[in-house]
């Protein structure tokens, strides 16, 4: 915290934390990924469930192909910018579709990669 | 079809409450249910939480190129929560202090705890002297639970701190208004921002090893919603904000309960054309003004062709009259030589007049008379066409053809189009071919290839290549471009026939008509598709089970006897809960999982985003509250991760020590 604070503190925080504050000017913070690995190195007791025991479980059902641009039932990929797509109409914009719009269609899919 | 409009709310800034001084004397426990997507503070003698912010701050960044002294007085101000006025204008600063549903960032968390109790009025010095009750993650890792305890008893010195998770608040908050038949066993399905949870309650106790967290919530949601419109409309981009998309979840989205059949419904124009909602978007009438100043240009443009005929023809009339002096001039010496004149005199008039002898002089004449005879026509003509018509102008040349019949007309405008859709086919086809070429794994690429590879192969001994001249159309087949491109003729002609439709068919043209039509976004199978999202992840990539399979899971795990228990009492809260149709979907997909007529039930909570607080007050009344406690003494005795359990609270496992495989308990 820059010193500018000191003037602003508010009355009800105690003095001897925010003093402590001023010294070690950035703290980084463990994110959760972190948090929840390091709890899983931790030996613990056999019934003891964590965070991260309750993740849901995969989808067992195949999942459902839907157009990328319309969002309805797409029984068709095109094979050149890998869009999913319902009917003609849709497969004559994707073809026009510049660069950016069919990765950024992709990407909100979540298929970027290259193998899947 | 109404359109309708964004309403952009803005968020208003939090009043500073009154510090009562009974609230003060009593020391009233303060109930904080701090939720991923918005906290809700409030004494618990309040009947309504009395702040209710989004857990945001927007940290301004430093200017790196300025030098520490002078920035001092130059750091913009931090927001916090509801002083965030305008989100869009700081998106790029947000910060919360959750990742995910969890707490980790205990800096921001600091921030938002000084903007909470400032707004409470809390006035007291170094201390908050009142007990608070703070909701947590499900399963909340003890690190972020110790770091929060180590915030809230050194930073703020409270008397004591009491955890619960906001879900199991809410449903005992629910179960003790329907005292008359007590939910026991119940299943709760809570939609969050982050997550959502299926927790099942057996005995009223809650079954943590079976609870499951689905890492799809609103947050999800709504980004989804806001890509998905930033791709269908592209020129928008910049317009279609997060919080515009929050706005149309929370004013247009619906659950739909058999999505397929909706989506089938979708995909006839007809339906969509009466369901599709139409919503503006902001713009600035900048068409409208385009086409004044096109009007304008036009005046302009005739304007200033008047003024260049009338500088002509004022010219032409003074070369007039100066041709007519002149020649008055010369035929007065005319006139002076046939009358006899002396040699020396006219000598002397001809050499003013630049003329050698009489000859040229009789040549001059001719000359100037002529030329004055033609001027005199010309000044006639130039009149004549000012009268008759304006300089014809491009469009009108469309325009000014005329048709005997309408249907003359008609048969007239489909040729054009005949012929400007051929064009534009053949472009396509080009188009097509030049881009299968560009490719190998195509089949005109793979021919292409063929033909290359035979022609390379010929034998060098009988080469007769080149000897037919049909040899050489060769060449056309494998050149990229299939021979030939896109001709600039070919480009003049449509855009010929593209004028003449213009210029025929106006009403062809939807800008004319309304200039915002453009900046409307039109939500059709989005409305249902965003929600969605929540029965099936993978439509953003996610591996997860949707909500539907996760309950038909967690369900799986129990006898059927608890199973029956379960399915018959399932409770939905949290903010999600209040889409319209949810009801009627988990029923419909929970009535296919379970065994034919077994009972099953599903409600939707009231007030879902808040019954969490109404349930932490309602546990801060009762006597329960005071065993539950961890106290200032407590916390420097056991720990900062020590804190109790009850009915509303996560389990509670010390943490053990890393060292060794031995397990103290």
């Amino acid at each position: 915290m820059s010193t500018e604070q000191t003037d602003q503190k508010p009355v009800f925080k105690t003095v001897s934390w925010h003093a402590s504050r001023q010294n070690n000017k950035k703290r980084t913070w463990k994110g959760l990924k972190q948090i929840v690995s390091s709890e899983r190195a931790l030996p613990w007791p056999e019934n003891v469930v964590h965070y991260s025991n309750i993740n849901a479980p995969p989808s067992f059902k195949p999942a459902e192909k839907f157009s990328d641009l319309s969002g309805l039932p797409a029984p068709y990929t095109d094979p050149q910018s890998r869009l999913r797509y319902a009917n003609k109409d849709e497969y004559a914009t994707i073809i026009d579709l510049p660069m950016d719009i069919t990765a950024g269609y992709l990407a909100l899919r979540g298929a970027t990669s290259i193998v899947g | 079809m109404e359109v309708l409009q964004f309403i952009d709310a803005k968020t208003v800034s939090d009043v500073i409450h009154e510090y009562n001084s009974k609230t003060k004397a009593n020391s009233v426990p303060i109930i904080i249910d701090n939720g991923s997507y918005m906290s809700k503070v409030g004494w618990a003698t309040c009947e309504a939480p009395l702040l209710q912010f989004k857990n945001l701050i927007a940290k301004p960044r430093r200017e790196r190129s300025k030098k520490d002294t002078v920035e001092i007085s130059q750091t913009p101000q931090l927001q916090v929560g509801n002083d965030i006025v305008n989100i869009e204008a700081v998106r790029f600063q947000l910060k919360t202090q959750f990742d995910r549903n969890v707490v980790t960032h205990f800096e921001a968390q600091e921030h938002l705890f000084d903007y909470t109790f400032t707004h409470l009025g809390i006035n007291t010095e170094n201390s908050v002297p009142h007990p608070i009750i703070c909701t947590e993650a499900i399963l909340n890792p003890n690190s972020s639970r110790q770091l929060m305890s180590e915030l809230l008893f050194e930073c703020y010195d409270v008397p004591s701190v009491c955890y619960g998770i906001d879900s199991l608040f809410g449903f005992h908050y629910y179960e003790q208004k329907l005292k008359s038949h007590p939910l026991k066993n119940t299943l709760i399905v809570n939609l969050g921002y982050q997550c959502c949870h299926v927790i099942p309650v057996i005995d009223n106790e809650t079954i943590f090893e079976n609870t499951r967290r689905l890492n799809t919530g609103g947050f999800h949601i709504i980004t989804f919603l806001h890509r998905m419109l930033q791709l269908k409309y592209p020129a928008h981009a910049t317009s279609i904000t997060l919080s515009r998309a929050e706005e149309l979840l929370i004013r247009l989205c619906k659950i739909a309960v058999d999505y397929r059949e909706e989506l089938n419904k979708w995909a006839n124009a007809d339906y969509y054309e009466n369901h599709v909602k139409k919503i503006q978007l902001p713009f600035t009438a900048a068409v409208a003004n385009s086409t004044v100043t096109l009007e304008q240009q036009k005046e302009r443009k005739k304007e200033l062709a008047r003024r260049l005929t009338e500088i002509n023809a004022r010219k032409r009339e003074e070369r007039l009259a100066e041709d007519e002096e002149k020649i008055g001039q010369l035929l007065d010496i005319k006139e002076m030589i046939e009358l006899g004149a002396e040699k020396e005199t006219v000598e002397k008039t001809l050499a003013e007049f630049q003329i050698k002898n009489i000859t040229e002089l009789e040549k001059n004449i001719l000359h100037l008379n002529t030329k004055i005879e033609k001027t005199k026509q010309k000044i006639l003509a130039a009149a004549n066409i000012e009268e008759v018509e304006e300089p014809p102008t491009k469009q009108t040349k469309y325009s000014k053809m005329a048709f005997e019949s309408e249907k003359e007309l008609h048969m007239f405008l489909q040729n054009i189009r005949k012929l400007r859709q051929e064009i534009l086919t053949k472009k396509m086809i080009r188009k097509q071919r030049k881009q299968d070429m560009a490719k190998r794994r195509t089949a005109a690429g793979q021919e292409r290839m063929r033909i290359i590879s035979q022609l390379a192969r010929k034998e060098k001994g009988n080469d007769d290549f080149g000897l037919r001249d049909e040899d050489w159309d060769i060449y056309k087949a494998i050149s990229k471009d299939g021979g030939d491109s896109d001709s600039e003729a070919e480009n003049e002609k449509l855009l010929e026939f593209d004028e003449i439709l213009r210029v025929h068919e106006p009403s062809d043209n939807g800008e004319s008509s309304n200039p915002g039509e453009t900046h409307q976004l039109h939500i059709g199978v989005e409305m249902f598709r965003a929600p969605e999202l929540l029965f099936k992840p993978y439509m953003l990539g996610s591996q997860e089970a949707g909500l539907s399979e996760v309950i038909a899971y967690v369900l799986s795990l129990f006898d059927e006897e608890n199973q029956l228990k379960l399915a018959s009492n399932v409770i939905v809260t949290g903010g999600l809960a209040n889409l319209s149709g949810l009801k009627e979907r988990l029923l419909t997909d929970l009535t296919s999982v379970r065994p034919f007529r077994s009972t099953v039930h599903v409600q939707i909570m009231k007030e879902p985003s808040l019954s969490s607080w109404y349930g932490a007050r309602n546990f801060a009344e009762s006597e329960e509250f005071q065993k539950k406690q961890i106290t200032r003494k407590m916390y420097k005795e056991f720990g900062a991760e020590y804190f109790k359990t009850h009915l509303a609270s996560n389990p509670f496992y010390p943490t053990p020590s890393a060292s060794g495989g031995d397990i103290d308990v």
